[in-house]
This record gives C-alpha cells, sequence and structure tokens, in this order.
C-alpha cells in the first residue's frame, strides 16, 4: 500500500504548521520523522489519519482520498499510535481488543478470531501470558507494547507512530523499534516521530526532517543525518561517526581556542583515538602517521581534519612515508607514541618515535607493556627501551596527559 | 460461574430485598407475608383493602421511581467519569443540577408550584443548561473535555447564584425550594414513574449498548478515534443521554447528590472498569441502593428527611476513604 502526500498544508488556529508537505511512504519503508519541537511531526501524523483536515493538498492512499473515507475505513488501513498518554483500569487483553474495533459493527462483540488476532498481536510483541494482568500494573515499557500490540491487532498495512519511545528506558526503545522492524518486513510500513536520532539511524530505512512545516531533508540516514543538517535543523553543533555500518551523533564539545602548538601521534589499530580527539578538544593543532587507511585511528584523524601520512589498507610503512612522517615530527611541539602493537610492518615508526626522543619532545603512552605487543623481535625491544630511556615523559593511562600539556608545551 | 455473573446475580437479588424493603418499612409496618398475599391477588388478610393501596399507590411507585433514578444517576456518573476521564466527575459535571435548581425555584417564585411545573421547570432548565455547557464547550467543531469541565463548573457557579438570589427572594415558600433542591421521593407518584421511565429506559439502553467505545475512551480520545470511532459524535450523544437521565432524576426527585460520583467507584472497585461490567453493576446497585437510602430518609426521624442529606453524608466519608486507599 502506497501513502502518497501531496503538498498538505494545515493550519491551526491562524497559524500555518504544515506549509505544503509532500512525500510518499512505500510498502517495507521504515521512516524516521525527525524536527524540533513544533516543527509539524505531530500534525502531520494527524493530519494522515485524518483527525485534522488539511487547508490544501492531499492525502491518498492507494490512490483514494482520505477525506474521503470514514474513520472506520482509514482504522483498517492505518494504524495511529497517538502520544496521548493513559492508564485505563482494563485487563491488557481488552486494551488489545480495542485494536479489533474497526471490524466490530453494531454492537461490537468481539469474535473468537478477534480474540485470537489480539493474542497474537500481544505474543507479537513479547507479551504472551499477559492477558490477564492490569494494564496498570504494567511497567511504562510494557505499557507501550501493549498499545503496539493494540495498533497491530488492527491489521493495517500503515502504521503512524508518534514518539513511541519517549520517556521509556534504554532496552524498552530497542525493544519498541525492533519489534517495529519486523512488522515492517511483513508488506507494511511505518512513519515513525521521533526525537532521537541515534535511534532512528539504527532502525529506520529513511529519514524525513521536517523544519518549521516543510520536509527540508529526506533519503537514507548517511545522506540525511550530517552535522550540516542536523545544524540546520536543529541548530545544535554534532559530530557524526560511523560504528559498525551504522552512524550516530556526538554532540560537539566546545573546542578550546586555538593554543598555536602542534602534536604529532604516532599510533594505529585505534591506540590514538582517544588522544586525537582529546587533543583536537584542548585546541591544539594534531597530526598523526603513518598509518593505514581506513584504520579508525585514519578515521578519527581525517574527522577533525588534522595532517596524516598513510600507507594503503595492510600495506607496510614506505621509505617515503616515514621521510615525510619525520617532517610532521620536525614541525611539532610535541610527540605522542601510543602504545600500538610493533610488528614488521611498522618497525619504522618506532624508529620515527625513536628520532623524537632524541629531540627531546617524545611522549610515551604506556598502557600495556611492550613485550605484550612486540610482534617483531629483539631489535624493536631494544630500540623501545633507548627510547624509553631517552624520553622525557611516560604516562600510563591516556587521561594522564591532559593535566601534564600545559605544563609541557607552556 | 464466573466472578461477573457472580456480582450480577447478586446485585439483583439485592434489588429483590430493595423492593421487599422498600414496601414493607414505613409508618404503617407491613409484614413480608401481607406483602406476597396482596401481591398473589389473596385478600382474605385483615384492612387488605388498606395494606393493597400503601403498597401499591404509595410505596411502590415510591420504591420504582427511587430504583430508576439511582440507576440514572449511577450510569450517568459512569459515563461522565470515563468520558471525561476524571475521577471527580459525575452526573452533575456539566451544570444539570444548577440548571434544574434555577427552574424549580422560577417556578415556586412565579406561585405556580404544581407537582407536574416543579417537574417542567426543572427538566427544561436541566436540559437547556446541559446544551449551553455543550455549545460553549465546543472549539473549532471539537468540544475538548477540559474546556468542557470548565464551562461547566462555572457555568453551576453562576447558576447557583441565581438560584440563592431566587430562594432570597421567595420568601414564605424559601424552606419549599430548598427543601425541593435537597431531594427526595416524598411526592413519588405513578404518574412521576411514567413520566420518567422512558427517557430513562432509552438512554439507559443507549448507554450500555455503548460500553466498548467507552472502553475505548478511557485510552484517550485520539487512541479511540485511532481505532475508528467518531469520537465527538460519540461524545455528542453520550453526552446528550446523560444529560437526559440526570434531567430526569432531577426533575422527579431534585438533587440527590454524591449517589453519581460513588457508585461507580464503588462497581469499579469490585469489577474493574471494563464498561461492559461496569455499566451493569452501576445500574443495579444504583438501582437497589436508592430504595434503601429512601427506607432510611422516612424512617431515621419523625417526619422526613430529605434523601440528599444521607446520600451526602454517606457519601462524602466514603469518598474521603477512597481518597486515603489511592484508588482515585
Amino acid at each position: 500500500m502506497i501513502l502518497d502526500i501531496r503538498d498538505l498544508r494545515v493550519k491551526l488556529g491562524s497559524s500555518e504548521i504544515l506549509k505544503g508537505v509532500t512525500f510518499r511512504v512505500r510498502d517495507g519503508d521504515m521512516v524516521a520523522l525527525l524536527g524540533p519541537n513544533g516543527s509539524g511531526k505531530s500534525t502531520l501524523l494527524r493530519t494522515i489519519f485524518g483527525i485534522l483536515r488539511p487547508e490544501a493538498g492531499v492525502v491518498y492512499l492507494d490512490g483514494k482520498k482520505i477525506t474521503e473515507m470514514s474513520v472506520t475505513e482509514i482504522a483498517k488501513e492505518i494504524g495511529y499510535l497517538p502520544q496521548e498518554t493513559s492508564e485505563p483500569e482494563l485487563r491488557v487483553l481488552d486494551v488489545v481488543l480495542l485494536g479489533r474495533t474497526p471490524y466490530m459493527e453494531g454492537l461490537r462483540l468481539p469474535h473468537k478470531s478477534d480474540i485470537e488476532l489480539a493474542r497474537r498481536a500481544l505474543k507479537k510483541v513479547g507479551l504472551d501470558g499477559f492477558e490477564n494482568r492490569p494494564f496498570t500494573s504494567l511497567s511504562g515499557g510494557e505499557k507501550q507494547k501493549v498499545f503496539l500490540a493494540r495498533v497491530f491487532a488492527q491489521d493495517s498495512k500503515i502504521l503512524l507512530f508518534d514518539e513511541p519511545t519517549s520517556h521509556l528506558d534504554i532496552s524498552s526503545q530497542i525493544d519498541i523499534m525492533e519489534i517495529i522492524r519486523e512488522s515492517v518486513k511483513d508488506r507494511r510500513s511505518a512513519l515513525i516521530a521521533i526525537h532521537d536520532i541515534n535511534l532512528s539511524a539504527s532502525f529506520c530505512n529513511k529519514i524525513m526532517m521536517i523544519k518549521n512545516g516543510r520536509v527540508v531533508h529526506a533519503g537514507t540516514p548517511e545522506e540525511v543525518i550530517t552535522p550540516h543538517n542536523i545544524r540546520d535543523v536543529f541548530r545544535a553543533d554534532v559530530d557524526v561517526r560511523k560504528h559498525a555500518g551504522r552512524i550516530y551523533l556526538v554532540p560537539k564539545i566546545a573546542r578550546s581556542p586555538d593554543k598555536g602548538k602542534r602534536v604529532h601521534i604516532i599510533c594505529g589499530g585505534g591506540t590514538g583515538r582517544e588522544v586525537i580527539y582529546m587533543l583536537d578538544e584542548m585546541g591544539y593543532t594534531v597530526s598523526a602517521g603513518v598509518l593505514n587507511t581506513l584504520d579508525s585511528d585514519w578515521e578519527a584523524i581525517n574527522e577533525i581534519g588534522g595532517e596524516v601520512v598513510a600507507e594503503a589498507p595492510f600495506s607496510p610503512v614506505s621509505p617515503e612515508s616515514h621521510e615525510e612522517n619525520l617532517k610532521l615530527i620536525e614541525k611539532s611541539d610535541l610527540v605522542i607514541l601510543s602504545s600500538i602493537p610493533v610488528g614488521k610492518g611498522n618497525l619504522l615508526n618506532l624508529k620515527a618515535a625513536f628520532k623524537s626522543a632524541l629531540q627531546g619532545k617524545l611522549l610515551i603512552v604506556e598502557s600495556t607493556p611492550f613485550s605484550e605487543r612486540n610482534f617483531y623481535g629483539e631489535e624493536a625491544e631494544r630500540i623501545y627501551r633507548q627510547t624509553l630511556e631517552l624520553c622525557r615523559w611516560v604516562v600510563r593511562d591516556v587521561k594522564d596527559i591532559r593535566g601534564m600539556l600545559n605544563e609541557i608545551l607552556g | 460461574m464466573n466472578t461477573k455473573t457472580g456480582l450480577i446475580l447478586i446485585l439483583i437479588a439485592l434489588n429483590i430485598l430493595a423492593v421487599i424493603v422498600g414496601i414493607s418499612i414505613g409508618p404503617a409496618k407491613i409484614s413480608v407475608k401481607d406483602i406476597f398475599s396482596v401481591l398473589s391477588g389473596n385478600e382474605n388478610i385483615s384492612e387488605a383493602k388498606t395494606v393493597k393501596d400503601i403498597i401499591f399507590q404509595i410505596r411502590l411507585p415510591r420504591t420504582i421511581l427511587a430504583m430508576l433514578v439511582g440507576s440514572s444517576l449511577a450510569v450517568a456518573g459512569c459515563s461522565m467519569q470515563a468520558l471525561f476521564r476524571n475521577p471527580l466527575a459525575d452526573p452533575y459535571i456539566i451544570g444539570v443540577s444548577s440548571g434544574a435548581s434555577v427552574g424549580a425555584a422560577t417556578v415556586f417564585l412565579l406561585g405556580i408550584a404544581t407537582g407536574i411545573n416543579i417537574m417542567a421547570g426543572a427538566f427544561l432548565t436541566a436540559v437547556l443548561t446541559a446544551l449551553v455547557v455543550y455549545r460553549i464547550g465546543v472549539v473549532r467543531g471539537r468540544a475538548p473535555v477540559y474546556t468542557l469541565l470548565l464551562a461547566g463548573v462555572a457555568m453551576a457557579s453562576f447558576l447557583s447564584g441565581v438560584t440563592s438570589f431566587l430562594i432570597y427572594m421567595a420568601g414564605e415558600d424559601m424552606s419549599k425550594v430548598i427543601f425541593w433542591i435537597m431531594g427526595g421521593f416524598w411526592t413519588a407518584s405513578w404518574d412521576k414513574v411514567k413520566i420518567a421511565v422512558l427517557p430513562m429506559i432509552f438512554s439507559l439502553t443507549f448507554v450500555l449498548l455503548n460500553s466498548w467505545n467507552l472502553n475505548a475512551i478511557l485510552l484517550g480520545e485520539e487512541h479511540a478515534m485511532s481505532v475508528g470511532i467518531d469520537v465527538e459524535k460519540f461524545k455528542r450523544r453520550i453526552i446528550v443521554s446523560s444529560a437526559l437521565l440526570t434531567s430526569s432524576a432531577v426533575a422527579v426527585s431534585g438533587v440527590i447528590g454524591f449517589v453519581g460520583l460513588i457508585i461507580p467507584h464503588m462497581m469499579r472497585i469490585i469489577s474493574g472498569a471494563d464498561h461492559r461490567i461496569l455499566l451493569p453493576a452501576s445500574l443495579l446497585f444504583g438501582s437497589a441502593f436508592m430504595p434503601f437510602v429512601d427506607v432510611i430518609a422516612r424512617n431515621v426521624i419523625e417526619g422526613e428527611l430529605p434523601v440528599g442529606i444521607i446520600t451526602a453524608m454517606l457519601g462524602a466519608p466514603f469518598f474521603l476513604y477512597l481518597l486515603r486507599r489511592g484508588r482515585m
């Protein structure tokens, strides 16, 4: 079933809440509707369900105008979970059974098949055996799941959710999004107004951002969730990072003013990320090398826009890169050697560290003993010992660096 | 037999008991044996004619009227509590009682206070008040419950001012007006039963048939819409039937307080909030409760006490008890 929304304009009182919204939702779509408070998310959902009448524009359900359908007809095609919370003193099964209302004519006596469908919906949300419990005795997450089951019992193809995860703990939030994603697989589609951008990026295949009653950005999470768009729509400064193929936001902590000092970091395999982010935040100009592209340290230095010497993935450090690395070291006021494992591929990095120790500007982070990460042999051990002896500062934990930097760099 | 059927059967038994008590207790004592022999047409007992008259002309219509009023107030209160999703809602929340008081007081003041006039005056002003409150409560084609609630409260306080003024102006009739407002069944008659029975049965049936939709309303109005209920239309119909129930009750018996508030609460504690059981239970308990209270009212002192006094004196402490138990 296709939900087709064309140039929807909605007024509440004298203020125009939606100013021309156009989009389509197809089977299998799980669309997150993002936008600040008051941007028109709830209004959009309520207009789609037919609770509010649009000033102009049309909502089509498989080509049929929603304004020409009765509320019962709409309820058979669209399942809508409003934000409204309540504490009905009913049995769980009776709450779920209310989802069968559009199919129960006249006296509204539930048929055996209605009860069967309600039970199945409860099972789907993982609340087997809750049928006879009083609704009011459930936890917040369970209550929301019962409401989800109510929507599923309605057996409609298009699902609208208005902030289904707000006020819930993290595990319930994940459960709810997981349940919605499962249900969408079954030739359904879902449109979810939500505030949690990370949650929507993890679960939804499409994102729509609304600002002042207009859809301003739409597409896949990767396309839409960018620091630029977030600043545009939410007026918030964030960094967008990627982990295990999914993107997530981290708030940008106000960066300290530029300190005018350069720090070079010899790292790799994720041993330097933390230092890179920390120094950047503190206002130092950070560079790194030699790294392999796509290494997570490489991603980190790129993210902050620092200079980097890099090799292709899994390639050893070439003499040319080593030279370039030494040049960066030459320019730096401080060099940090992170707890990298040393092997044939990156022995030159250890040598670069030795050279910086000779210049009296090396700090070593030794969070694990060198012997445990030495995969090269005796020569590496010897170079490391000499470096250690020459170097002026050694810390066990990255966090210890923070306090020392002012002293070291002045 | 499940607990629901059990509850209903107990309540039916309670109703039968209420009829027997309502008929037998009074200034002239009539034994249960006499009741049965009169009802079965055996006229061989002494003073059969008098006993028959007392039963059929005085006590039976009075008991039946009390039952009708009790069930109407209980059901109206129950549906108002669901509609407003507020445990403090009662049948009078949309201004019906204060409207009826103005009507009745006006009739007294005009010096045309016959039984039928009082009834008509009270009924008309009650219905009119409900209508006005609803009209005021409608904003852009919708009637949000909180505007209805506030409109009802404002209207009630305005009208009680008017009533006080009318009572003050009533002079000699002052005590009569106050007595009427306090509520009671001393003027009960078959005529009153005949007039009240139709709108009451009609409205009771309508509300009972809408138990499912009232359950949906408990989830919230948008939830109810989302399962395909035309909420505004439904709300209007429930308000109209509750107004009819309450106005009819007030017209025949004055303003009897607390019954419409506490009976639904008591039944909710026993049966839960599922209106498919809660409404019939409230109806039956209301209809059994009222004749009992009436029996107390007409026997506790020499003469008669307005029923409204007793319901308030029983109701308020119970209400406080509920409040302390945290069930509200």
